[in-house]
């Protein structure tokens, strides 16, 4: 066996199973936002005093941002918008949250989503902002949701017909 | 293109009432946080200040936290007539009218309710009433005994006394024998030989 092949798939599969880690562990804690040039508990082994190095990060998360898993949010590539749920999944996870309440021609505000009563111990609750708008969106576009301005400014609802 | 023939939800005025309603509940409800982490930041300065020994401030701090106790109870009761109104919002909806007028009303009430917030933090250099001033003096007196009695030493732990350890003999290991005695006197020696005969008597099976 060539020893070149030999190390880039070894290197893939490190790839491969460094993605699934930063996935499952953002799941798990709720985290949508890393930041490469601040500690990150998943990049950081106190006990054996390692970490991985800034070039290590990038290329985990670039992997992850080229399967459409993750987003930079700036062009210095120094936060990152991991998505464990890709838009479409999540505008899915909506709508069964909406069919599982009976909230049909239900008006809600989109505050009311991520962290309401009803949203506790679903997937929904605590998640990002602007994911959840790009979820909503994703409905309105399908005819699924409209969003709506209510007379403040900050009053920002939706009301579902699915 | 495929969007084109999207059929979007229709937005009617009672939707756009609900919304504010949900809105102005969660504000109310955040205001009520707020109010509870001051009520509790101004107990624990009451308590402090009662540890210095500075009455007037801690009297001052607990008429503060009277005061937010009093604006807690009104976003109580705001916070209800909301969940009413929201409740209603239902049949009007059905009804197909809704008066805009009370929506109205409840949100000018909630401005109300900042402007109040900034009367009472002018006002607390002045009097509550009566029954607030005792209320605040009782509180004051509880405050001061509890850390009173938090504060005494504690009773220290008295050791018991031990027993007197008692020095015994050892158990015996022989029979025991009646020592030879010098007798003088017939009767002695009538008793000794009794007492000798007893012993070396078998006990009956």
């Amino acid at each position: 066996m060539d020893i070149k092949k030999a190390v880039k798939d070894t290197r893939e599969r490190q790839v491969q199973l460094w993605k699934e880690l930063i996935l499952d562990y953002c799941r798990t804690h709720k985290i949508f936002l890393i930041p490469l040039e601040e500690d990150f508990l998943l990049f950081t082994n106190p006990l054996i005093q390692r970490s991985l190095n800034h070039e290590a990060k990038e290329v985990f998360l670039s992997a992850l941002v080229s399967e459409g898993r993750a987003e930079w949010i700036d062009k210095g590539h120094k936060k990152c918008l991991i998505l464990w749920l890709r838009i479409q999944d999540w505008a899915d996870c909506i709508l069964s949250f909406v069919k599982d309440n009976g909230l049909e021609d239900s008006v809600m505000t989109v505050e009311e989503i991520r962290t309401g009563i009803e949203s506790r111990g679903t997937e929904l609750h605590g998640m990002d902002h602007n994911v959840l708008m790009r979820a909503l969106k994703l409905l309105e576009n399908k005819g699924k949701a409209a969003i709506f301005k209510g007379t403040s400014a900050d009053d920002e609802g939706v009301k579902f017909s699915v | 293109m495929g969007n084109l023939f999207v059929k979007k939800a229709k937005i009617t005025d009672v939707d756009k009432a609900i919304l504010s309603l949900k809105t102005q509940r969660r504000k109310l409800a955040q205001y009520q946080h707020q109010l509870e982490a001051v009520i509790e930041a101004e107990k624990q300065a009451a308590k402090d200040l009662i540890r210095e020994k500075r009455k007037d401030r801690a009297l001052i701090a607990l008429k503060k936290k009277k005061s937010q106790e009093e604006l807690l109870k009104q976003v109580d009761a705001w916070l209800i007539n909301v969940e009413q109104q929201a409740g209603n919002n239902a049949i009007k909806a059905i009804q197909g009218e809704i008066n805009m007028d009370d929506v109205q009303k409840l949100m000018d009430d909630t401005e109300e309710a900042r402007s109040y917030q900034d009367e009472i933090n002018a006002i607390l250099g002045e009097k509550l009433s009566a029954e607030d001033e005792e209320d605040v003096l009782a509180e004051f007196e509880n405050l001061e005994t509890e850390l009173t009695l938090q504060d005494l030493p504690k009773v220290p732990a008295q050791s018991e006394p031990k027993d007197e350890e008692l020095v015994l003999p050892d158990v015996p290991t022989k029979t025991p024998v009646v020592s030879e005695v010098v007798v003088e006197g017939a009767e002695d020696a009538k008793r000794i030989s009794a007492q000798r005969k007893v012993m070396e008597e078998p006990l009956p099976a």
